[in-house]
């Protein structure tokens, strides 16, 4: 229940960065202006970063716990 | 791929986003972990390089570098009606591709010639919001102006190489062409933009729809 929980949260705190990352892009594709190129590298590029990163990180922790509960439920048996 | 269409993408990436966040349970099954994997995986990253490659390619517009204030009697110079200004002859008989007109002359032409043109926008950039931009008229090229883009067009060319006056010395075409003898400041071809010199009589071409 608990690892489920903790995913569900990754995956949303992942979202809204991706959500944040893209809406700015959007915005500076219809924004024609020189500092637009910067703001969607350096802001909307990080927040979209930040987002694809927690997301692999998301796997790579749950995929973690999903083994550490298997070897836990055989070490019981 | 044109900036509209990146523009939905990017939006239609931002909803299915929202979806996983709104119900991230939904990729508890096999199609949800996919969606997830595209939606906050695949999708961004392509949407990110699509959005750079667009910038990229609208940084090179004339409309671009003319969007900033300092550069409009920039702008204003392709238009004068004198084909002594180099600058507006080559603009007004699309010997440079009028869109592209700042770009095609002021990127060099070797390997990391774009790469250093973007670098100095970025360079501009911070003058512009950060430093202290100069007058329009006291804007100077960092570095002399580089034969080697006059002659990436010219290079082989009639009236370049059978001109009488590039022909009057037999010492002046291998010069231009070894860069030694400047086009632009050895006094033949130096009026170029000239802002901030012009005629007060100067008149002014636009081009009939």
């Amino acid at each position: 229940m608990h690892l489920g929980y903790s995913i569900d949260r990754r995956l949303r705190i992942s979202g809204i960065f991706v959500i944040c990352g893209l809406l700015i892009e959007a915005l500076c594709l219809m924004w024609a202006r020189p500092i637009a190129f910067v703001v969607l590298v350096v802001i909307g590029g990080a927040l979209i970063g930040i987002g694809v990163l927690f997301f692999l990180y998301s796997l790579v922790s749950g995929a973690a716990h999903v083994a550490d509960d298997s070897d836990a439920a055989q070490h019981k048996r | 791929m044109p900036t509209i269409a990146i523009v939905i993408l990017v939006v239609f990436s931002a909803v299915l986003a929202g979806v996983i966040v709104v119900r991230p349970a939904t990729t508890v099954s096999r199609a949800g972990k996919i969606l997830a994997f595209c939606v906050l995986f695949f999708l961004p990253l392509f949407c990110l390089a699509a959005g750079m490659q667009n910038e990229m390619t609208r940084s090179e517009s004339t409309a671009f570098c003319l969007s900033c204030h300092i550069m409009e009697p920039y702008g204003k110079s392709l238009h004068i009606d004198d084909p002594n200004y180099l600058a507006g002859a080559h603009f007004q008989n699309h010997r440079v591709p009028a869109d592209e007109a700042c770009y095609t002359c002021h990127t060099d032409y070797a390997m990391f010639g774009p790469v250093k043109a973007k670098l100095g926008g970025l360079r501009h950039l911070y003058v512009y919001y950060l430093g202290t931009p100069p007058t329009p008229e006291n804007i100077k090229l960092y570095k002399p102006f580089n034969n080697e883009v006059c002659l990436h067009c010219h290079l082989g060319a009639r009236s370049f190489e059978e001109g009488v006056v590039h022909n009057a010395d037999p010492a002046t075409l291998p010069a231009i062409k070894a860069g030694t003898l400047s086009c632009i400041s050895s006094g033949c071809h130096e009026t170029v933009h000239n802002v901030g010199h012009w005629a007060k009589d100067v008149k002014f071409w636009s081009a009939k729809d």
